[in-house]
């Protein structure tokens, strides 16, 4: 298991760098020059001059790409070209929102999802089932943006229950009541997916030989589903919520706009229309990391349920 | 002693609850005030407006961007302000007087007693003379703003005189009123920055009514009440600006009652004036924008003037308008907008332009069948137009294909310094910012501006001498004829279509707020007053 962890350690590493520099020269090579954009119409060549030699522009490509690196390993990301204040304050202060938005959107869709699916699967062919499936791919199909305008406009304007944007102006129940709305939004198209994919992999498991012996011991319903069908049918299932994140980021940037979220989605979208290369980069680095940081924990867990895993890398 | 029942035995029953509940409601009602206004009254008055940016930079001297100025005005003073209403104008603010004494030269007197938060003390002459040179002496990318200042004069703590190199009239339009115009402590710059350069987003001190409560990034800046402050209250205890970039989620926001002051597109206008929301004004204001079809004189295939007028006839701005801004857009006659000097009543070709004219400078130019390249913004409205615009140029033959342009992208398409691009560019879709002054339109047409923000490459001798003696005429009436003779040139030589200058309209719940706004709409939160 250690050397297990050892090289899926070594291969996230690699997979965040190759990342990284694969959108540094991706974002270099579209047309666009910051300093035009944060000088505006009346800056002069010499001031324009003066900013690109401040951003570093003027470097090779690859010598920016190692100076990023390097600056990163000393704990430095750089320097937003508008505010002047550290990237990494500007990123770390709004990863906090994008990561609960995304936790308790997954969360409260496995948590409907996964008993869901294991209720269609045990009721397999029965009313209940056929309903969850339409239901289930009812939600895959609508796009989240729909579902959001929807809940925006029932929930805030027709009702006023909720509020209609932000992220609250502190208080723990001030943040729930903002985090509903945009939760659900980003997080249905996954209960009707995660319900699927726990449904399809409990339907294997229970024909599976050692769950008939189980049920030819007599052994009760309950302890079959829960004891020995569930945790083997869940391994499909936490591989795609780890995989899911990354659904997730780019979920989240549609949901920071239309709530008026703070977030890093709405970040990376304003510094890639801005040409803001060192939020990109700093944005770029901060979600290739969690990326691999989930599905690495994904892959762990796996490893953990399913020795056979292990010696799969 | 007691007898075992405390005075302060605060417990509340269901009964007694309801009591009181029933006698605060009753007290509320006997006053004549609805329940919503009482627990308005009780919160504070604090005015939750949206901006469509969040701030990045609280230093006038290098001010970008209108969004920033909106707060600006909150936390500093200037020597005079826009006026509110529906006219362009200036009224005093920290100044007690400003005249123009010679073309040259304008004294101003400060009013006692305006005082630097965080004991700088009290804003005098030395302080105008420091907020203004410094624009110049740091290279400030906003220093076009001063135009020709050459100093400014200290006479006594508070009486200065503004010295000019040459007459520069946008001064009291764009200058003494806007972002350069904010007035900040000497000592205090000083201190903080040491050579008196720009200090980003740390502001030293205020001399404002209002000072930056709390600064949440990409969510909302806090403005409250100055308790230094000596000038006239301010009507609001507390300003929320928020930040919500989408116009629609703005409008959403409105509704769900989340702001009572917001900017609504052109697309919903037409919606909320016909079912508004409750205790809504709804103002429609226009904006100083100007959106115009702009065509690369240099590009091979639009050398030809017959070949850019063609076009220009093809185009039918009304058409365009009803499909891009759902017909709740006016036709622009130039790049002036309404109300400003230099507005021009009507343009030189007709809005509706005309199909066989178009046909017959296409065949005087021998460039039947032409194929063309057009770059637009990625905007619902202007890339509505520009497919409107294709349909329109396909009438006479002419092929247009629509390149959508992210904003990094587009905005750097006909800079000489961003590589051969600007070779490439044939047509584009342009939509400038604009300040009430006409110099700012006309100013980036110049032949000095090829290449930089003149993409269309027009470059015109009389049209230079027009730009450079316009700022320095006084009289409105010559002044104007100066800026309609500069458009004309510039339709004239066949690079350019106006299409529009937008539309800026608002609405705000009047039973929060009275709004107070520049002419196109622009919020000047520091006069907004609560109802």
């Amino acid at each position: 298991m250690w050397l297990y962890l050892v090289r899926r350690l070594f291969l996230a590493v690699a997979i965040v760098v190759l990342a990284v520099t694969l959108l540094f020269v991706m974002i270099h090579a579209v047309p666009g020059d910051p300093a035009a954009i944060i000088l505006g119409p009346r800056a002069t060549p010499e001031l324009k001059a003066a900013l690109h030699a401040k951003m570093g522009l003027d470097d090779p490509l690859p010598v920016q790409i190692l100076t990023f690196f390097a600056d990163v390993v000393r704990g430095d990301m750089g320097t937003d070209v508008f505010t002047q204040r550290p990237v990494s304050r500007i990123v770390l202060g709004q990863l906090p929102f994008t990561i609960t938005l995304i936790l308790t959107s997954i969360a409260w869709a496995a948590l409907v999802a996964i008993p869901l699916g294991c209720y269609s699967a045990i009721r397999r062919n029965t009313m209940i089932d056929k309903v969850t499936g339409v239901l289930s791919v009812g939600t895959i199909a609508i796009p989240s943006f729909v579902m959001a305008l929807y809940a925006l406009l029932i929930f805030a304007v027709l009702l006023k229950w909720l509020p209609a944007i932000g992220a609250g102006q502190g208080g723990l129940w001030d943040a729930i009541r903002h985090l509903i709305l945009p939760a659900l939004a980003v997080g249905i198209g996954w209960v009707g997916y995660i319900s699927r994919i726990v449904r399809a992999s409990m339907l294997e498991i229970l024909g599976e030989n050692h769950v008939r012996m189980a049920r030819a011991f007599g052994l009760p319903e309950r302890r079959i589903v829960f004891r020995y069908a569930l945790p083997l049918a869940i391994l499909p299932t936490v591989t795609v919520l780890g995989v899911g994140m990354a659904h997730l980021l780019s979920a989240a940037v549609f949901a920071e706009v239309v709530f008026a979220r703070p977030g890093i989605g709405g970040l990376i979208v304003t510094a890639v229309n801005t040409r803001n290369y060192p939020i990109v980069m700093g944005t770029v680095l901060v979600t290739t990391g969690l990326f691999v940081i989930s599905t690495t924990i994904a892959d762990l867990v796996n490893a953990m349920l399913d020795p056979r895993v292990r010696e799969s890398l | 002693m007691t007898d075992g029942k405390s005075t302060t035995d605060i417990s509340l029953g269901r009964r007694r609850f309801m009591q009181a509940g029933a006698a605060v409601g009753a007290g509320i009602m006997a006053n004549g005030m609805p329940l919503g206004q009482a627990i308005w009254a009780a919160e504070g008055k604090v005015l939750r407006a949206r901006s469509y940016a969040d701030i990045n930079k609280l230093d006038p001297g290098f001010y970008q961007n209108a969004y920033n100025v909106d707060v600006m005005n909150c936390i500093y003073s200037k020597l005079i302000k826009y006026k509110p209403g529906r006219e362009w104008g200036w009224e005093l603010q920290a100044a007690e007087e400003i005249e123009q004494v010679d073309p040259t030269h304008i004294r101003f007197r400060l009013r006692k007693g305006i005082m630097f938060t965080g004991g700088y003390g009290e804003m005098t002459a030395e302080d105008v003379k420091f907020s203004f040179e410094r624009i110049i002496e740091h290279d400030s990318p906003v220093k076009g703003d001063w135009g020709p200042l050459d100093h400014v004069e200290v006479e006594d703590d508070y009486t200065g005189v503004i010295v000019l190199k040459k007459p520069f009239v946008p001064l009291w339009n764009i200058t003494l009123p806007y972002g350069c115009g904010h007035i900040v402590s000497k000592k205090a710059v000083m201190e903080k920055t040491g050579d008196g350069g720009d200090f980003g987003m740390e502001p030293p001190c205020f001399s404002g009514p209002y000072v930056i409560d709390e600064w949440k990034p990409d969510q909302e800046v806090i403005l409250t009440r100055n308790p230094e402050w000596t000038g006239p209250k301010p009507g609001f205890d507390k300003i929320r600006v928020l930040k919500i970039e989408d116009p629609k989620t703005g409008e959403t926001a409105y509704q769900a009652g989340d702001i009572d002051f917001t900017h609504i597109t052109l697309s919903s206008m037409d919606r909320f004036k016909s079912d508004p929301p409750e205790d809504t004004v709804i103002e429609d204001h226009p904006s100083l924008y100007y959106i115009y079809l702009g065509m690369n004189q240099d590009h091979p295939k639009l050398q030809d003037i017959n070949v850019r007028r063609a076009v220009q006839w093809a185009v039918n701005v009304p058409q365009l308008l009803d499909a891009g801004y759902f017909g709740q857009a006016e036709v622009a006659t130039g790049f002036v907008a309404p109300g400003l000097t230099g507005h021009r009543e009507k343009a030189l070709i007709p809005p509706e332009g005309d199909l066989d004219k178009a046909r017959d400078y296409l065949k005087k130019a021998g460039a039947e069948g032409l194929s063309l390249n057009l770059d637009v913004l990625n905007e619902t409205p202007l890339k509505t137009m520009a497919e409107m615009m294709q349909a329109q140029l396909s009438q006479i033959g002419v092929n247009l294909e629509v390149s959508v342009q992210d904003p990094g992208s587009f905005w750097t398409i006909g800079m000489e310094s961003e590589g051969d691009r600007w070779k490439k560019m044939q047509a584009i879709i342009q939509r400038f910012s604009m300040v009430p002054d006409p110099y700012y339109a006309t100013t980036f047409f110049t032949c000095e501006q090829v290449g930089v923000w003149n993409w269309e490459r027009f470059c015109n001798e009389r049209f230079d001498e027009l730009n450079a003696e316009a700022v320095t005429v006084n009289d409105p009436e010559k002044r104007s004829k100066m800026y309609h003779e500069m458009q004309d040139l510039l339709e004239n030589s066949g690079c350019y279509r106006f299409l529009t200058h937008g539309g800026s309209p608002l609405m705000y719940r009047k039973t929060k707020l009275k709004s107070a706004t520049r002419p196109d709409g622009r919020p000047l939160f520091r006069d907004f007053e609560p109802v």
